[in-house]
């Protein structure tokens, strides 16, 4: 999969292995981006036990908190019961489909599954009024990944030649949601997969929380693009 | 409504919008405008607690639906995977007009990605036409650095959004990220030193009011009928 090798790594074993032991102080904790326990019960955990693992059970739960309200929606925006009915199974398949997608910081599992929901609603309005078939769907329009900032960091880029001891220095800078994730996929050499299966945070999270970190490190180490 | 020279669509449109009650052509527009001045999060944010009562649940909420076979359906389907999270974000959003490269929003990128046709306008100006609805004519329009838009007046509304480089009219100057809305109450003519692109959305035909340019009139009457049927 996505797993580095040593050479297209700007921040290797060798060179930040000094730094990974020691605990963030309490200061980084309170700057940090994201709650790392989250109640095991609560939307956010049954989401992305639901992307981690597949997790049926966790998915059944969503399903019986959210199927009615989804129909609701459905109800008040189509008035009609069979297309209520239909956009709960669609609007559910998506939140099974997306769950690996969903990011921890930015935003609560109900508003992600609230606009997943009303986004098939509006493209089934769409295609009933038989408005013309365009490029653009929902998702594009009114998108949940509302990642707008420019650029998706760009692994294969930065090999930098930079002092060890600058790198370990800088590193103990950062929140530690952003340190976990860069220790697990470039101290530990674990998939992207792996190292969200590690942290239980979604995928969609631990991307985000490493195109942070790095970019970060790049402004503190001070190293241009 | 009168609107004034301001340069954000008004809180109510935006409002509209995430309620979905907008044209697709304007939909796009307001949604390119969130993400290119950053608001989208906030914005999304504010409103959620006034469209948020859409799923309250009343009393004629009698779903039917099986739902452990619902669940058993859902959960046999394959999920999706790290390479859809790449794939979504490496989609090109740039734009070439003559020297220049243009980072588009990424909705209007989508917008743009099956091609466009670009047609040369009286003076100056370059459009590449679109089909999003059939309520609206939408359009990305290119100002030629030093060019001038014929005096013209609205029927209805123009949204503009502003993409690269700038221009004014008698309201201001607008640079990227801006959006004007512009209706029959007034008369602009639009110039550009620079040059402009801009992605625009017209509820009803242009009407030209000066000159040789009134000649157009039938042609945009023409131009509004065939983006919108």
């Amino acid at each position: 999969m996505t797993s580095m090798t040593a050479s297209m790594n700007p921040f290797s074993l060798s060179q930040i292995s000094g730094a990974s032991g020691g605990k963030a102080p309490l200061a980084d904790a309170v700057n940090e981006v994201g709650s790392e326990s989250i109640d095991s019960d609560s939307n956010e955990a049954l989401l992305v036990a639901v992307g981690l693992d597949q997790d049926s059970v966790a998915f059944q739960k969503l399903f019986e908190r959210f199927s009615r309200k989804i129909f609701a929606l459905g109800m008040k925006l189509t008035r009609n019961e069979q297309l209520a009915n239909d956009l709960v199974q669609e609007a559910m398949l998506k939140v099974w489909q997306k769950a690996p997608l969903y990011d921890l910081d930015r935003g609560t599992a109900q508003s992600w599954i609230f606009t997943l929901a009303r986004n098939r609603c509006f493209d089934m309005l769409r295609k009933q009024k038989r408005q013309p078939q365009t490029v653009v769907n929902s998702d594009d329009i009114w998108p949940n990944e509302a990642d707008f900032e420019p650029g998706f960091v760009n692994e294969e880029e930065g090999t930098q030649a930079v002092e060890v001891a600058q790198v370990e220095r800088f590193y103990d800078d950062l929140p530690v949601a952003q340190r976990e994730v860069i220790e697990q996929i470039y101290i530990h050499d674990l998939t992207h997969e792996e190292a969200a299966a590690n942290l239980r945070i979604p995928l969609g999270t631990l991307k985000s929380r490493l195109r942070l970190g790095l970019s970060k490190l790049r402004i503190l180490i001070g190293v241009t693009q | 409504m009168n609107f004034v020279a301001s340069h954000e669509p008004p809180p109510e449109m935006v409002e509209d919008f995430f309620r979905g009650n907008l044209s697709t052509g304007l939909s796009v527009a307001v949604s390119a405008h969130l993400e290119m001045s950053g608001g989208y999060a906030s914005a999304c944010q504010s409103v959620e607690s006034k469209i948020g009562d859409d799923w309250e649940i009343g009393s004629d909420c009698k779903e039917s639906l099986d739902a452990a076979a619902a669940v058993k359906k859902i959960t046999s389907q394959p999920q999706a995977s790290v390479h859809d999270i790449s794939e979504k974000r490496s989609r090109p959003t740039e734009m070439h007009m003559l020297e220049r490269s243009i980072k588009l929003p990424k909705v209007l990128a989508k917008v743009a990605s099956e091609g466009l046709v670009w047609k040369n306008l009286a003076g100056g100006i370059s459009s590449a036409l679109l089909k999003l609805d059939d309520k609206t004519q939408c359009e990305f329009l290119y100002i030629k650095p030093g060019a001038k838009v014929p005096l013209h007046r609205h029927q209805g509304n123009e949204f503009t959004l502003v993409l690269d480089g700038s221009f004014h009219d008698a309201g201001g100057e607008y640079h990227p990220a801006d959006f004007l809305v512009r209706n029959g109450d007034h008369q602009h003519q639009p110039a550009s030193e620079e040059g402009c692109l801009c992605f625009s959305v017209l509820d009803s035909p242009l009407k030209f009011t000066s000159g040789l340019a009134r000649l157009f009139n039938p042609l945009n009457k023409y131009r509004f009928r065939r983006a919108t049927s």
